[in-house]
């Protein structure tokens, strides 16, 4: 099953003299099992649409379905636990919303109020805090006393412990040092290939876009201008013209090496990849 | 002398851990200095001592030969200004207008002097039209303009960016770092900027690069990013050429060349021979 | 949150808005007293026309200064019920059942929400025409006399002037945490007692660290730029009285003195 967007538009302040159309009549099909990327300028509607994916808004006219759940404009929903607990969304700047008195506590919150009894609940925190690399030591600690890079991984153990299908990630790299950022995007990678989790990310990282993301959703002035293929939107000129989209340098490199006469795959997304095939016609 | 000289400076928060330890090296006028390092390398208390904003408390600082100390604040301040990280913690006034006169108005400028100031400083950053616009209404780059704007109209010698441009998106970090360049190299103003950004250090004069509050090298930006091994060994990101160059050499093909052309033919002629 | 009127500034532009913020402080005391004065209708009558055409002039929709009268009407009811089972006097009007509904009760009721829908809208139109900054300028102005005991005016206007730029950000702030705490299933409508003072806790939390790092930081700004508290400072808004102003005051003079003369002729 797909997360499929009609004719969804989305309105701030309705009925208001400065009412102002965020999203415009979206029709947008997202596939499950595969990380999609959502990029587009400040302002262009990416936070507004990722907030309906789990309803924090609904739909000023038009309607989304997700996984077994449906939001129509105007229509009251009654299934919102299972649908925030189905689809978890990671905020921007997530260190700000840790609260409790201890790590550990912090990151059980979210499955104590989806209904996981404390043991469960505290297990499942256990785990989530191991795959985001805490260490043990660290889970009677205040949240409040980490580095940012560490708040920022609690909080996602946060999300990921209430078992979501789909975890909606919106700029989780911002502000993060590089190895930090390396080691966010490796996290989110191996929750899609080792978890099966359907990842949506929102971004303005082309490059780490181009190396990891299956798919690619590009909004701007709150429309649907592209959704389909990263390889195909990255290496179409005539497209990141028309976006106003930097080409990643990996495209640059490999475009350069097809010109001198290396034949490379399309799949050659990484700079490992890419000299794996080199070296090989190299040694042939 | 130079314009900013740091003799053994060190600072630490609570007392045992050390965040800024024996740091010195000296920045020249009209110069634009890069500052790098891991995050908790001790890049912000660096700057936070420049600035005054912290008491220095092992070592010296000066700038233009005057100490910085709590007498001598008034007049450094005239001489520098800092433009922080988060562009809406430092956005005082309540329209872009009143941002660029909070500092007329400490400074003592007259307020019809100050119009004429907030135009000038105004289109400067390319604001013009903005003037009554509440920081809401701003993007993130604005914002930082707006901070830059407000800085340049006390006339500053040294103007220091701390992570100026890492909460911006990717138009926002291209206005800010081209009016940097600028005003390192139009307007004769000492650029001391700490960033993650490579590109930023590739265009820069000078590089310093700081690891666990020591300084770890002080160079011209290609010489430090030849040294690609030692840096990764920090958790510094390093320019995609020299992962390319890094990523080959593991697989046992030596790259020389200086751009992404110059290797692929590299490559090219290493399948020819064979 | 977003529904809420009352207070809220509209950043539009009108002969309201272009107002010195002093002499709408000043024309809104006098309204309010005149509001208060007098019992007849004709008062009344005349003072809603005068709101009525600076409603006009303020280029704000009538349908908004309904919405800003939304959370009133609980109130007015409660007062209505309130009046109906106590106040028995005047001709009897009818019975709802055998609750005897007095010409008094229904008169007096009308009265009180009269005068409070007038004070509201006025407020209303003072609020959403003046930029809080100029209203802190103006409060600043009309509290210079206590600086003679030394009433730290100056201060407390930064302070307000600071509290009032920040308002929007920290009400972003807040909704993002409720959004990223309601992401974890928090409900912030219902629940027990303990489970509301937990979501209750998991953001304020937040929003304390947030806004003190926030602080933190606005203060090394403001002292890299020079501001030294307490320190002389010269101001860049010097408010200035046009004639316009001088008649929007006189305009409102007019109404408070109309208004007493009715209390004593009408």
């Amino acid at each position: 099953m797909a997360i499929s967007f009609k004719s969804l538009s989305y309105i701030y302040d309705k009925d208001m003299p400065y009412a102002h159309k965020a999203l415009d009549n979206i029709d947008l099909e997202l596939k499950e099992g595969v990380i999609t990327a959502i990029i587009g300028e400040t302002g262009s509607g990416k936070s507004t649409l990722v907030e309906h994916l789990n309803a924090l808004l609904l739909p000023s006219e038009g309607s989304l379905e997700i996984l077994d759940y449906k939001l129509i404009a105007n229509q009251k929903i009654r299934f919102l636990k299972p649908l925030r607990k189905d689809v978890g969304l990671v905020f921007q700047f997530s260190e700000y919303q840790l609260f409790e008195e201890s790590v550990l506590k912090d990151v059980a919150f979210g499955p104590l109020n989806f209904g996981y009894t404390a043991q469960e609940a505290q297990e499942r925190a256990r785990r989530a805090l191991k795959l985001v690399g805490i260490s043990e030591n660290l889970y009677a600690s205040s949240p409040l006393e980490l580095s940012g890079g560490q708040k920022r991984r609690v909080a996602i153990a946060g999300i990921i412990a209430c078992d979501p299908k789909i975890i909606v990630l919106d700029e989780p790299t911002a502000g993060l040092d590089p190895k930090g950022a390396k080691e966010m995007t490796d996290l989110f990678v191996s929750l899609n290939k080792k978890m099966n989790k359907t990842i949506i990310i929102v971004s303005h990282d082309n490059e780490m876009v181009y190396n990891v993301c299956d798919e690619t959703v590009v909004l701007s002035r709150g429309k649907v201008v592209y959704a389909g293929d990263t390889l195909d939107l990255f290496n179409d000129p005539v497209k990141l013209k028309e976006f106003d989209l930097l080409e990643p340098q990996i495209v640059t490199f490999r475009n350069r090496l097809i010109e001198k006469g290396f034949k490379l795959s399309r799949e050659a997304r990484t700079l490992n990849l890419l000299s794996d095939e080199i070296v090989r016609q190299v040694r042939r | 002398m130079s314009l900013i000289e740091l003799k053994e400076v060190g600072y630490s928060y609570n007392g045992e851990q050390k965040a800024v330890d024996g740091i010195s090296f000296s920045i020249e006028k009209g110069s634009y200095t890069t500052i790098i390092g891991h995050n908790g390398s001790g890049k912000s208390t660096l700057a936070k001592l420049m600035a005054g904003l912290l008491p220095v408390q092992e070592g010296s600082i000066h700038i233009d030969s005057l100490k910085v100390c709590e007498e001598n604040m008034p007049k450094i301040r005239e001489k520098l200004g800092i433009v922080f990280q988060n562009p809406d913690n430092q956005f005082i006034g309540s329209t872009v207008r009143d941002d660029i006169a909070f500092g007329l108005e400490n400074r003592l400028v007259e307020s019809e002097k100050m119009e004429g100031i907030i135009d000038e400083y105004a289109q400067k950053v390319g604001l013009s039209g903005f003037l009554d616009y509440e920081p809401q209404n701003l993007s993130g780059g604005q914002k930082q303009r707006v901070a830059i704007a407000g800085i340049l109209a006390m006339k500053p010698e040294i103007i220091i960016f701390d992570e100026a441009t890492s909460m911006l998106d990717p138009k926002g970090k291209k206005e800010i770092k081209k009016l940097m360049y600028d005003l390192a190299g139009g307007d004769d103003i000492t650029v001391i900027s700490i960033t993650h950004d490579i590109e930023e250090v590739l265009q820069s004069d000078e590089c310093v690069v700081l690891n666990k509050g020591k300084l770890f090298m002080q160079d011209k930006p290609e010489k430090v990013f030849a040294k690609a091994e030692l840096l990764k060994k920090i958790d510094l990101d390093i320019p995609f050429i020299e992962q390319t160059r890094d990523t080959f050499m593991k697989k046992k093909l030596k790259l020389k060349a200086k751009d992404l052309e110059g290797m692929a033919e590299e490559l090219w002629r290493y399948r020819s021979n064979r | 949150m977003n529904n809420l009127v009352f207070g809220k500034y509209i950043p539009i532009d009108s002969f309201m808005h272009r107002l010195d913020p002093r002499a709408k402080l000043i024309g809104l005391f006098l309204m309010i007293a005149a509001v208060f004065i007098p019992k007849s209708w004709w008062a009344f009558l005349m003072i809603a026309v005068v709101e009525l055409i600076a409603l006009l002039l303020a280029k704000i929709g009538i349908r908004m200064i309904a919405q800003s009268f939304k959370p009133m009407i609980v109130m007015m009811i409660f007062l209505l019920v309130i009046n109906v089972l106590t106040l028995h006097t005047g001709e009897l009007l009818f019975m709802i059942g055998s609750v005897p509904v007095h010409h008094d009760a229904i008169f007096n009721t009308l009265f009180v929400v009269v005068r409070l829908l007038l004070m509201i809208s006025i407020t209303t139109l003072l609020t959403a025409t003046t930029k809080p900054l100029d209203l802190t300028l103006g409060i600043e102005w009309i509290l210079k006399p206590l600086e003679v005991f030394r009433f730290p005016t100056h201060e407390i206007a930064m302070m307000v002037s600071i509290a009032l730029r920040f308002i929007p950000t920290i009400i972003e702030e807040t909704m993002r945490i409720m959004n990223a705490q309601k992401s974890r299933g928090v409900d912030f409508e219902n629940g027990s007692l303990s489970q509301k003072i937990t979501s209750i806790l998991s953001l304020i939390v937040p929003l304390f660290s947030v806004a003190f790092e926030r602080a933190y930081e606005l203060a090394d700004a403001m002292e890299a730029r020079g501001y030294v508290p307490g320190a002389e400072r010269t101001r860049y808004h010097i408010l200035k009285f046009h004639l316009a102003d001088y008649l929007f005051i006189l305009i409102c003079i007019a109404v408070f003195a109309a208004s007493i003369l009715s209390r004593i002729f009408l």
